[in-house]
């Protein structure tokens, strides 16, 4: 059953795309019903919005956003009767931002860490409207993302696991995983649609959590 | 524990997720293609060969150029250099329109869409290879740059 309320809330921030100004957030455990609801009532909406004008455009269907079929009911309804896994979502201005359902029996695949428990992130999704589309125009709020890969590094720390991630990209996020976050490209996955599988070590991962911090002072 | 991700240093990290797009986990609807049907490089390098030859034989700055246009600065340099980008179907309306040649060939140029008539490709990836980059268009520039209009034009190579 979804719970109707967070069992914890930490204090976040987003980046206000148009004000260039940061905005509070929350960080709730677990995905509730009202992470669900925001979805079924403001994500689908703004989702089949964007594939009327990529429709109209013509442009090819495998560049649409890979993630417009999901159910995040059912697959929150499916994982959450499962054990080993934990959901977490983003909140800002009252709406969900963002959602991630980690999986914690997944085993690391990099050499120097083989067989090492790690926080495997096996959904992460930010609404359409934080996204840069095929559509163009300006994301509402950034962050989000990267927000909820430290969330996943600090779980994996907390678990034991010492920030130990790994992830199948969807095919537009490559880059940010590979260059921006400093992930390892493992390389195209035959058993996962050909989707990269990209991984973290606790090196790379306390060099994530680090830049964060040596900008802010 | 010792929380790390604050407020202050989610700030700090937005700048990394702007001009990509985040996301991750299987997806069961339309396979990842192979490389080739992602549009080539050659096609998108020729793209980003007319906007640079267009944008300079306007005596445009790309900064002037994305005002004009009312696009991000980013995006279009990301065009004119990275043969890698798939630039904004909005962006490229916005340039045909500045230039005078089909939305619909160019978006077949970036791989946005899949052209009916590929020979207009090859012949934009053949104009753009006779071009070099100098400060100044030179007569061979400007040459591959009307071959290039010519071949991006509504009218001609329907």
């Amino acid at each position: 059953m979804t719970p109707t309320g967070p069992k914890s809330i930490s204090q976040v921030a987003l980046k206000d795309m148009a004000a260039g100004t940061g905005v509070p957030a929350e960080y709730w455990r677990p995905i509730t019903d009202k992470n669900l609801a925001d979805w079924e009532v403001h994500w689908r909406p703004a989702i089949d919005k964007q594939l009327a004008v990529l429709n109209e455009a013509g442009v090819e269907r495998y560049l649409w956003p890979q993630s417009r079929e999901w159910d995040w009911r059912k697959k929150h309804n499916i994982l959450n009767a499962a054990p080993g896994h934990e959901s977490a979502a983003v909140v800002a201005a009252g709406v969900t931002q963002g959602m991630m359902i980690a999986d914690l029996d997944f085993r690391a695949r990099i050499a120097e860490q083989a067989r090492q428990h790690m926080v495997y992130v096996e959904f992460l999704e930010v609404a359409p409207w934080n996204r840069k589309t095929l559509t163009g125009g300006m994301p509402k709020y950034a962050g989000i993302g990267t927000l909820l890969l430290g969330k996943a590094i600090e779980l994996s720390i907390e678990l034991g696991f010492k920030g130990r991630i790994g992830l199948h990209s969807l095919p537009q996020s490559n880059d940010f995983y590979a260059n921006q976050c400093g992930m390892s490209d493992l390389g195209a996955d035959e058993k996962y649609n050909k989707l990269r599988y990209f991984e973290m070590t606790p090196a790379m991962a306390e060099s994530f959590l680090s830049r964060g911090e040596q900008r802010d002072r | 524990m010792t929380d790390r991700i604050t407020p202050e240093w989610c700030l700090a990290m937005a700048h990394l997720e702007l001009g990509h797009e985040v996301g991750a986990g299987l997806h069961a609807i339309d396979p990842v293609p192979d490389g080739d049907a992602e549009g080539s490089d050659e096609s998108r390098l020729a793209l980003g060969r007319f906007v640079s030859l267009a944008r300079r034989g306007r005596g445009l700055s790309i900064e002037h150029l994305a005002e004009l246009a009312d696009v991000d600065v980013g995006e279009l340099l990301s065009i004119e250099r990275d043969a890698h980008h798939l630039p904004d179907t909005r962006t490229l309306y916005q340039l045909a329109g500045i230039f005078g040649v089909s939305q619909h060939k160019l978006m077949g140029l970036s791989g946005l869409t899949r052209p009916k008539d590929i020979k207009y490709v090859d012949e934009a990836i053949r104009y753009a290879a006779l071009s070099e980059s100098v400060a100044r268009l030179s007569k061979e520039e400007q040459a591959a740059l009307d071959g290039l209009i010519a071949v991006l034009s509504e009218r001609k190579g329907k």
